[in-house]
């Protein structure tokens, strides 16, 4: 019998997620030793303490140079780990969000932490697959945990419906996914993506349509968990009806595990086959997107429904650096701001580089501003208006700025920080994304990116002009005050702030991450 | 005519036949235990197919597991007998047609299939094909990244079950 040759080099890229699951067991285990009126504040310190030190072993093993492990099932490079260091950070101000939601429903449960806990370690195990299979089972695990979070509380119609959706849907694309991998495995007799590279031309030239069939069902699959249009429906209607710390979860881990997958399978692939298809695949997608997003964000008042809609947009220029990684020469004579400072490499090797840090900036930047959008906003909703439809309604933000100016400080800069305005983190990461757009020769995509931006400002600004401009409505409820979401938004401003006009300390991780491996 | 032809004759008869039972048995529990058999010889086909793992969970599984969980169903929802067939409407002859037309095509397909032998094994490879050895040899050594992830997919489904099947939280 031959056993594999396993070192610990091979466990590497597992720390941040066995962390996660280990942290997991523990809420699972403790659990049953508490009874009902236990009281269970030390679960949420136990979730943030557990997604520090797996952001904390992600950050350590981004400076180890990328590697196959587990026989190239999955593989150890920058980009993953720097992807997982996202996922901890979304999943550390989520749960600290989480606290006072739960207490005020009165549903405090380790469950809910350790299915949190979960989630975030199958994004993990996501970013790092190389291998068709290896990838659905992981894409499964986060999934899985996601409908289960959807539908944690009960209590009226909409979870029940948010759930119902998220699950039959969610299924379906998976099944979308197995199926294009299916067919890919067929022409090329593998499920390795590195493996698959070299057969991949000559099915190409036997069985085109096989091929085709095959990248397009897998695109569709992550497009819909990406939530792009037109593969967006469920998005809406999902993210409301969820508890707002879970919509928060999954607005910023469950995407950026998504992009990690769909960069890593198209890349790789992508190297056997004519990058055409995958650039018309992508720039088609953004362009929808991103349109599509901003416009039927207008009309919300809403406020989650709307940031629902703003997290579709957001995919869209998110897919504007996908389409990017693609080009075959950069334009060089639409160089935005001066030459690079990236160095080495040919002039398509430098503007994929760019692509991706920019990709990966954007994901960390709107995970630190959505998530504080969803914190805020379960800090102003209440569970009696849920059934009335108006626990999120803009006029909950009427005043905001009398009652409580720290909050209305804090929701501002998120909103701005969405809308892309400066000196936000959410302008360094549009400029990055359109910059590399713009290098890349897709001039007009990043038009249109930037022209939407413009038409989504008049809805985030609406949100500051309710907080800031309106009376405080007659009636309104005194807000709790709770350490635990005051935090959260003190975090998230302090990141989107800081980061936006000093992005320099983390640049430095951005130039090593954007190092994928098979590059 | 070997031994092995007239088992498969036997047992593809036999699995017809009895899943022609669970469409045709009106009452539901007839048609659950028209389907344990379908399973059961299923497993015989697998068998003469040389995939004695396959045969194996196919009865452990899906005849064992799977098909007490169906009666369970059809017991505690306390089905009677179904009605009786009724007029034909649109939707129903449309149903059949489409049906009958898919199998057409289906059967034009695979009548195109070039008939190819089966590969050629060597001696140690026809001992060890498709048995629980070479399976777990491969699960454990090769697939053990993807499989230790089941594993955590497992687990997460069933926390998640319990999450979503408790009355109140």
């Amino acid at each position: 019998m031959n056993l594999p040759n396993l070192t610990l080099a091979d466990f590497l890229p597992l720390f941040p997620a066995i962390i996660m699951v280990a942290g997991a067991s523990v809420l699972l285990l403790s659990e049953v030793f508490l009874s009902a009126t236990s009281s269970r504040a030390y679960q949420a310190v136990l979730t943030v303490v557990t997604a520090v030190a797996a952001g904390f072993a992600a950050l350590t093993a981004m400076f180890e140079p990328a590697h196959e492990v587990f026989l190239g099932f999955g593989v150890l490079d920058p980009f993953s780990s720097f992807l997982t260091f996202v996922v901890c950070v979304g999943l550390a101000l989520a749960a600290l969000s989480s606290v006072s939601f739960l207490r005020k429903r009165g549903a405090e449960r380790g469950e809910f932490y350790a299915l949190m806990l979960f989630a975030a370690a199958g994004m993990s195990l996501l970013a790092m697959s190389n291998e068709l299979i290896t990838l659905f089972v992981n894409l499964e695990v986060l999934s899985i945990a996601t409908y289960a979070l959807t539908s944690y509380l009960r209590r009226g119609t909409r979870p029940s419906e948010a759930g119902f959706k998220y699950f039959i849907l969610g299924a379906f694309s998976s099944a979308v996914l197995l199926y294009g991998s299916a067919l890919l495995y067929g022409a090329t007799g593998s499920t390795k993506l590195t493996d698959m590279v070299g057969p991949l031309s000559g099915a190409l030239a036997a069985q085109p349509l096989l091929v085709y069939a095959g990248l397009i069902l897998v695109g569709a699959g992550f497009a819909f968990k990406v939530a792009a249009v037109p593969f967006h429906m469920w998005t809406p209607d999902v993210y409301e009806g969820a508890p707002t710390p879970v919509t928060a979860l999954m607005s910023a881990g469950v995407k950026a595990a998504a992009f990690a997958a769909l960069v890593r399978v198209f890349l790789t692939l992508g190297k056997g086959i004519d990058p055409h298809l995958p650039l018309v695949l992508f720039s088609v997608l953004a362009f929808l997107t991103m349109v599509a997003g901003n416009l039927l964000a207008i009309p919300q008042r809403n406020v989650k429904r709307m940031l629902a809609y703003s997290s579709i947009a957001h995919a869209g220029y998110l897919l504007v650096g996908v389409a990017a990684l693609f080009v075959t020469g950069p334009g060089e004579q639409f160089r935005l701001l001066g030459p690079s400072e990236l160095t080495g490499g040919t002039p398509v090797d430098l503007a994929r580089a760019q692509a991706l840090r920019g990709i990966l900036f954007y994901l960390l930047a709107y995970t630190f501003s959505a998530v504080g959008a969803f914190a805020m906003v379960s800090a102003l909703e209440r569970r009696e208006d849920e059934e009335k439809g108006t626990a999120w309604d803009l006029e909950r933000f009427s005043g905001l700025a009398q009652r409580r100016p720290g909050y209305a400080v804090a929701m501002a800069a998120f909103m701005l920080s969405l809308g892309g305005i400066p000196p936000t983190i959410g302008f360094m990461s549009k400029l990055l994304i359109f910059q590399s757009a713009v290098d890349s020769g897709l001039v007009g995509l990043a038009i249109v990116g930037v022209l939407s931006s413009a038409a989504g400002v008049y809805y985030y600004l609406r949100v500051v002009v309710y907080m800031f401009m309106r009376p405080v409505p007659e009636g309104a409820q005194t807000l709790e005050r709770s350490w635990s979401t005051e935090l959260t938004l003190v975090l998230s401003t302090a990141a989107v702030v800081v980061l936006g006009i000093l992005p320099g300390p983390i640049t430095a991780w951005l130039q090593q991450a954007s190092r994928i491996f098979g590059l | 005519m070997n031994i092995e032809l007239i088992l498969f004759g036997a047992f593809a008869l036999l699995t017809l036949l009895s899943a022609g039972l669970v469409i045709f048995a009106r009452s539901p529990i007839n048609s659950a235990m028209a389907l344990v058999s379908t399973f059961f010889f299923l497993a015989g086909l697998y068998v003469l197919l040389w995939a004695h793992t396959v045969a194996v969970l196919q009865v452990l599984v899906y005849a064992g597991a799977i098909m007490v969980l169906f009666l369970f169903v059809i017991m505690l929802l306390n089905l009677g007998e179904s009605p009786t067939r009724g007029r034909p409407t649109l939707a129903r002859v449309a149903g059949g047609v489409a049906t009958l037309g898919f199998l057409v095509v289906l059967g034009l397909a695979l009548s195109k299939l070039p008939v190819m032998a089966p590969p050629a094994m060597s001696g140690a490879e026809a001992a060890t094909f498709g048995t629980m050895a070479s399976l777990g040899q491969t699960i454990f050594t090769q697939w053990l990244f993807p499989f230790e992830a089941v594993s955590l997919l497992l687990l997460v489904a069933m926390v998640g079950a319990v999450v979503v099947a408790k009355s109140r939280i």
